[in-house]
């Protein structure tokens, strides 16, 4: 008796549950009316237009990791936003410029280079209607299949200054609301790969380690696929848990078949202990590591051991000799931030925002009394179409697939000779090579 | 003598604020204003433990087995020698900083900055800046004691009053997207400047929780009889009180999306998942008594066998995107088998396992945990489930054309999944295996004695607890749509325990609660994320030493916590303060 | 009385199936299948030729050494783990953190003697300073944590102290990350204790022998106080029945607190070994070995000072020879990502086969 009433409550409830799901609107998304001219309806072009009204400023929307251990990643780059904001009036006075006589705000949110904060973010901003399009994310596991579709499903562009894996922009999984100018990392292995086979190393073995993070998995495994088909031979390859500290057995085992080259492009906790356990167990092999090892951290906790070390990297010479990038943009950020920049990819999310204001530049459409519409399959299109567009980093020319950084450079630098603060002797780099994707497995 | 007591108190409570100030969470939360532009988060936590001190020096004494209230100024001035004292404390030390020099002390501790030191000075010179700390202390200590000593009825107003207020201005980034979506007006209630509430919106928030306060306090008592009449004598005892809190609460959950919007459903839509997992190792720790420190087990092979199951691909680069073995089902055809698939893991590592003593129980269920963690990100497993890079294209559970992905959506779909477990769940406690696994929990020895065969109920619970947990790992991957070991460390089961635990063990409106307070408020405050572990830590030492039956008690497992004599302790003071307690309700079946 | 038979009992006749004794065949089947795997596993990995990646002696006696120093260390932090377990029947979950403070909180002291070169022109005493300070440290914190954590859960059913030993763990681990930061710090070695020497023909690394030195000395200490000296004795006299011990006379808050304290002396000891073999401090670097150690006070039989000892040592083997010995031989690539799963499923075996460790009684107790 009394368990039929609980059942027939519980019934009820679950049919008003499903009931309410149905009827559960979706918020967010493109609006809808408004549009003159311009040639787009934005009644029933897909996707919408973004509108923005006379007195509104145009939103640019953030997802960077700006909490936690990654913090500098994220935040490093949202301060170059706040640079290309200030710079839409042509210079770097500390005052916004406008775009199209709009003001550009940023709403950051923060998405802690995780899946899980990668949805969160990219739900926080999806569901903004005046959002125009995203810079972010910083990492990405953040993006990966999450952030992108999120945003990608509401036709909002995603563009990032600091996703490197090979998985986004890859032709089966890539989602065609997303793109970035920094570099992925099939090139960087491949270069790296390159420079260990080359006349500099000669290599004709190499191990590699990598650990539990998608990161290493793509440059490992853009290493080893460029190495093997340019007649080198694969010895060994571990995988270690970023948080172990002991990891004698797995380079003692690594070291039976006596690799010319190691190469462990991991980060710099776990990056610093195998230095320098390697230094003792494999004295002859020599160590290659990549951009997450690359911080004053490591060069200070490695001590002598790093002296040897190449560590591969966006080569920011080739921009540091950019008259813009060196007399304009870091005076600029120092004056607006107290320090140097904190990472490398503050440029490419700098490069990725003009891009972006380009874009809304060729496809607003002028309402006439003050408002703009912003189709976003358009803006999405005009982004997709650039082409030898000179940006702080080198030229852009975005790719189908969503890969804008055409032709990248990657630096071998030397240690203690690293670009990072501590770095001792000659920090420029030893070997440099510039490809695109089509140059690469 | 007693005034030593209340200098110790202080001193005390000095050295938690010092405490705060080093971990950071005064010096970063300077500019995070709570009321107006008074008030911040870094103000409160400066003066909250000499509140506390000032809370406990006043509170009555247990000396002899007897009570001792306290007498009104006697308590104040415990309170003020309390408060002063923590002021002390704190002032000194700050002095002794600026001596040392902050430069020197932050290259140990990175939190003492020049800017901490300006706040906590409020920006007069150091000695200044300790007298002034001192004589707030004081005061919060005085504000403290006189809350203690003051009588229930003005007591009780004031800290629901005061607690709503904080609350509401903690979420001052949320209940704002709220007030927009129900298109009211907000700029009364939150600055625009500073984000935090404005001094009428305290106001008026304070005002309407007070009110409430004291409207439950009168009629209360009157609404539990009409309830208890109504309920009848079966089922776990639940006080009526918190039955109509509870429908209330079911009314609240099931509104809930519509109201707040998909920012905030897609927290909740996080909160429903854990809960569904608190629900499963609700059922092996509650009722079975089961020490399992690695529920993450369940929950990872949840949530890659549906993965496997209803066709996602791998997201690894260079490799092809199907995995090893992989099937295209419905969703819904899918769960079934998942859940199987994870009772007969259950079964499997269980039955070697179960039989050991309770904390090598607890070991073993941690390593097994770990041992997934380790084995969905081994390179070995890739070509199943993709290593690091993990895997992605996830069903979103449709029927029909209504697919589940979006926020709002598949709160719901979670809803109706904690719902049927918190069922499946309930009738379990309330059957021959719920009072076998009480009687187990209880006394094993004994239990064993009697006949029941304590290894199949332990088996029986840790596999039915394991299917539920699965359930929320299905569910966690239609959440998100796709899947890195990153989401499956040990870190999950400790937080599901955690929920279980500060909820209640053994009680499911717990659980709920737990999975709010545990899951919901750090998804909300999201500026608070450094600290969450921290909090989450402190949370729970201090539940287990001050009230380890949980926020929402089951009253069964309440006793066998607690000291009968704690038990008629609160009896009396119910029965002092004019309170039909509830035992006695159910008792003599009372109605109004 | 009269009246009362006594109640018939019928004899239940149980069914062929039901006669056979179920627990032990499975336990054959699985002794049996363990071995197997083991020994096809072992086999296959030494057959195998240099170039698919079998290993050389060399190698093996690498492993060895490595093992053992890592064993070593998690052997001392074992102790802390099974001294209070002993006293208190639980398990302290936040002695990994215990381990931690007393290393981080050394870190400062021997970065100042780096710098100041104090630490290369008298080493033995810099060093003895800086244990020292790791000592205070790890036991103040141990004292605390019995002070306010466990002390009001003395009579609490066992869940709960676990709990907050859970709770505490995170806490402390969060309160060192909110102090000193979520980086990792560089901890210095001394020049003397650099590179490799050699004994009786193998070569260690100098730290490695200091710590297998030290960790022996230590255990001899630990077991000739436990067995001799009054405190010990009345440590031994409380683990084994408290009322009685404190009908006796003896305080037994007191004993409970210098066992917190014997157990973080040792953690801070085994703290600063840590930090010197590894060179590097971080808030989680406690968290992994306290679980390694526990797993070992586990394995070896928890409350037991020689189950524990054993039980470091074979933990710290089984991470370093297990993989590249049993897993090579069936082609898993990676075989040390999968050492933590390796390390527990030995645990579960041995706890299958000898619930009580491996120096435990063999038989599964119930209390």
């Amino acid at each position: 008796m009394k368990h039929r009433r609980w059942f027939k409550a519980f019934a009820v409830s679950a049919v008003m549950s499903v009931v309410a799901a149905a009827c559960a609107s979706d918020n967010g998304g493109g609006g809808g009316g408004g549009g003159g001219g311009g040639g787009v309806d934005c009644a029933t072009v897909e996707f919408g237009c973004v509108e923005v009204g006379a007195d509104e400023a145009i939103n640019l929307g953030a997802a960077q990791v700006i909490s936690g251990a990654d913090a500098t990643l994220g935040q490093d780059q949202v301060n170059a936003l706040e640079l290309a904001l200030d710079h839409l009036d042509g210079k770097f006075d500390q005052k916004d410029g406008t775009l199209l006589d709009h003001p550009v705000k940023l709403t950051v949110e923060d998405e802690l280079c995780s899946a899980e904060g990668g949805q969160t973010a990219g739900t926080a901003l999806a569901a903004d209607a005046s959002i125009v399009a995203v810079v972010g994310t910083s990492c990405s596991s953040a993006a990966l299949g999450v952030a992108d579709k999120l945003l990608g499903d509401k036709g909002i562009l995603l563009i990032s200054g600091s996703n490197t894996s090979p998985a986004l922009t890859d032709p089966a999984l890539h989602n065609p609301f997303y793109a970035r100018t920094a570099h992925n990392d099939r090139i960087q292995g491949a270069i790296v790969a390159e420079f260990a086979l080359g006349q500099d190393l000669l290599a004709k073995t190499a191990a590699t380690i990598a650990d539990e993070s998608p990161y290493t998995q793509g440059l490992v495994g853009a290493f080893e696929a460029n190495f093997e088909a340019g007649g080198g031979t694969l010895t060994g390859s571990e995988q270690v848990d970023s948080e172990d500290t002991d990891f004698k057995p797995v380079l003692r085992s690594l070291a039976e078949q006596k690799p010319d080259v190691l190469y462990f492009p991991i980060f710099v906790a776990a990056c610093t202990l195998i230095i320098k356990q390697a230094a003792e167990i494999m004295p002859d092999t020599t160590l290659i590591v990549s951009d997450g090892c690359l911080s004053s951290d490591t060069l200070k906790n490695a001590g002598k051991a790093a002296d040897g070390v190449w560590a591969s990297s966006p080569d920011l010479s080739a921009f540091q000799t950019n008259e813009f990038y060196s007399g304009q943009f870091i005076p600029a950020y120092k004056a607006a931030f107290g320090s140097d920049p904190l990472s490398v990819f503050h440029a490419h999310s700098y490069d990725a925002a003009n891009v972006v204001f380009d874009a809304i530049k060729k496809v607003a459409i002028d309402n006439g009394d003050g408002s703009l519409s912003i189709p976003r399959q358009a803006l999405r299109d005009a982004v997709f179409a650039t082409s030898g567009y000179q940006g702080v980093t080198g030229t852009i020319t975005c790719l189908p697939t969503g890969d804008c950084a055409t032709d990248v450079t990657i630096g071998m630098f030397l240690g203690p000779g690293w670009p990072v603060e501590g770095g001792k002797g000659d920090t420029t780099a030893k070997y440099t090579d510039t490809k695109s994707l089509d140059d690469v497995l | 003598m007693a005034a030593s007591r209340w200098v110790r108190m202080g001193a005390a409570a000095g050295v938690v604020t010092i405490f705060l100030a080093l971990v950071g969470l005064i010096g970063g939360f300077t500019d995070v204003y709570l009321i107006g532009d008074q008030i911040t988060f870094a103000g409160l936590m400066l003066v909250l433990p000499a509140f506390a001190a000032g809370l406990v020096a006043a509170a009555p004494r247990v000396e002899g087995g007897e009570r001792h209230e306290m007498r009104f100024v006697e308590a104040i001035t415990a309170a003020a020698v309390a408060g002063a004292a923590a002021g002390a404390v704190f002032g000194a030390t700050m002095i002794l900083a600026d001596v040392i020099g902050v430069e020197r002390i932050r290259t140990v501790f990175l939190n003492v900055s020049p800017q901490l030191m300006e706040f906590v000075t409020f920006g007069q010179a150091t000695l200044v800046g300790a007298v002034i700390i001192v004589v707030m202390s004081t005061v919060a200590g005085v504000l403290g004691g006189a809350l203690r000593v003051a009588p229930t009825s003005v007591r009780r107003p004031v800290t629901v009053a005061v607690m709503a207020t904080l609350l509401f201005g903690f979420l001052q980034r949320v209940i704002p997207i709220a007030l927009d979506q129900l298109k009211l007006e907000r700029d009364w209630l939150y600055s625009v400047s500073f984000d935090g509430l404005t001094w009428i919106g305290a106001i008026v928030v304070g005002a309407v929780a007070a009110g409430v306060s004291v409207l439950k306090g009168r009629f209360g008592t009157q609404l539990r009889g009409r309830v208890a009449g109504i309920r009848g004598r079966t089922g776990p005892a639940v006080s009526p009180g918190v039955l109509v809190a509870g429908v209330f609460a079911l009314a609240l959950l099931i509104a809930a999306p519509m109201l707040l919007g998909s920012v905030i459903s897609e927290v909740l839509g996080t909160v429903m998942v854990f809960a569904l997992l608190g629900i499963g190792l609700n059922i092996v720790v509650g009722y079975a008594g089961l020490l399992d420190l690695g529920y993450v087990f369940f929950f990872a092979l949840g949530a890659y066998s549906l993965a496997l199951l209803t066709g996602a691909t791998l997201n690894a680069y260079g490799i092809p995107p199907d995995p090893a073995i992989s099937g295209h089902l419905n969703f819904y055809v899918a769960i079934p088998i998942v859940m199987l698939i994870a009772a007969a893991a259950g079964v499997l590592v269980g039955a070697p396992v179960l039989r050991l003593r309770g904390d090598y129980l607890a070991l073993v269920t941690l390593g097994l945990g770990e041992m997934v963690t380790v084995l969905v990100g081994s390179p070995w497993l890739v070509p199943l489930v993709g290593g690091p890079s993990g895997m992605r294209g996830i069903t979103d559970a449709a029927i029909g054309g209504l697919a589940f992905r979006d926020p709002q959506r598949f709160y719901y779909l979670a809803l109706a999944f904690v719902g049927l477990a918190a069922f499946i769940s309930w009738r379990l406690a309330t059957s021959r295996i719920g009072r076998a696994w009480t009687a187990m929990r209880e006394d094993e020895q004994t239990a064993d004695a009697m006949g029941i065969s304590t290894t199949r109920f332990k088996l029986l619970a840790f596999s039915i607890g394991g299917a539920i947990g699965s359930l929320g790992g299905a569910l966690f991957a239609v959440k998100i749509g796709s899947l890195t070991p990153a989401s499956f460390q040990v870190l999950v089961s400790i937080q599901v325990l955690g929920l279980v635990i500060l909820g209640g063990m053994g009680s499911i409106p717990g659980v709920l609660v737990g999975a709010l307070v545990l899951v919901g408020l750090p998804g909300l405050l999201r500026e608070f994320e450094e600290y969450r572990f921290l909090a989450y830590g402190a949370a729970v030492v201090a539940v287990m030493v001050l009230r380890p039956q949980g926020l929402v008690p089951n009253v069964r497992r309440s006793r066998e916590l607690q000291d009968e004599e704690r038990a008629q302790d609160e009896w009396a003071k119910a029965a002092e303060e004019g309170e039909t307690p509830p035992e006695i309700a159910t008792a003599t079946g009372a109605t109004t | 009385m009269a009246g009362t038979e006594a109640p018939r009992v019928e004899a239940v006749r149980l069914s062929r199936f039901e006669q056979l004794p179920w627990r032990r065949i499975i336990l054959v089947i699985l002794g049996i299948i363990v071995v197997g795997v083991v020994g096809i596993g072992a086999t296959r990995t030494l057959t195998l030729g240099k170039a698919e990646g079998g290993y050389s002696a060399g190698a093996w006696r690498d492993f060895v050494v490595q093992g053992a120093a890592q064993g070593a260390i998690f052997a001392m932090i074992a102790l802390g783990y099974s001294l209070v377990y002993g006293i208190l029947r639980m398990i302290n979950f936040a002695h990994g953190e215990v381990f931690m403070a007393g290393s981080f909180g050394s870190f400062f002291f021997a970065d100042a003697y780096e710098k100041s070169g104090f630490l290369d022109r008298d080493p033995i005493l810099a060093l003895l300073i800086v244990t020292a300070v790791a000592i205070g440290v790890s036991v103040g914190t141990a004292v605390l944590l019995e002070r306010l954590a466990y002390r009001p859960l003395r009579n609490a059913p066992r869940l709960v102290p676990l709990i907050t030993a859970i709770g505490a763990s995170l806490f402390l681990q969060n309160t060192f990350r909110g102090f000193f930061g979520p980086q990792p710090y560089g901890y210095p070695k001394p020049v003397v204790l650099a590179g490799n020497i050699t004994v009786l023909g193998v070569p260690v690394q100098r730290i490695q022998l200091l710590v297998l030195v030290v960790a022996v000395i230590c255990m001899a200490v630990l077991q000739w106080f436990v067995s001799t000296t009054t405190t010990g004795r009345s440590m031994r006299a409380v683990a084994q029945d408290r009322e009685i011990a404190s009908l006796m006379g003896i305080n037994v808050d007191r004993v409970i607190v210098t066992t917190f304290a014997i157990g973080g002396v040792l953690a801070g000891i085994a703290g600063v070994l840590y930090s010197l073999t590894f060179e590097q401090v971080q808030f989680t670097m406690g968290f992994k070995p306290g679980i390694a150690a526990f797993t070992a006070a586990v394995l070896g039989g928890i409350g037991s000072i020689g189950g524990a000892a054993l039980g470091g040592f074979v933990i710290g083997l089984l991470q370093a020879v297990g993989p590249p010995l049993i897993l090579t031989g069936f082609g898993i690539p990676s075989v040390f990502s999968l050492k933590d799963a390796f390390v527990f499923l030995v645990l579960v075996l041995v706890l299958v086969f000898r619930p009580g460790g491996l120096l435990g009684t063999g038989e599964a107790e119930k209390v």
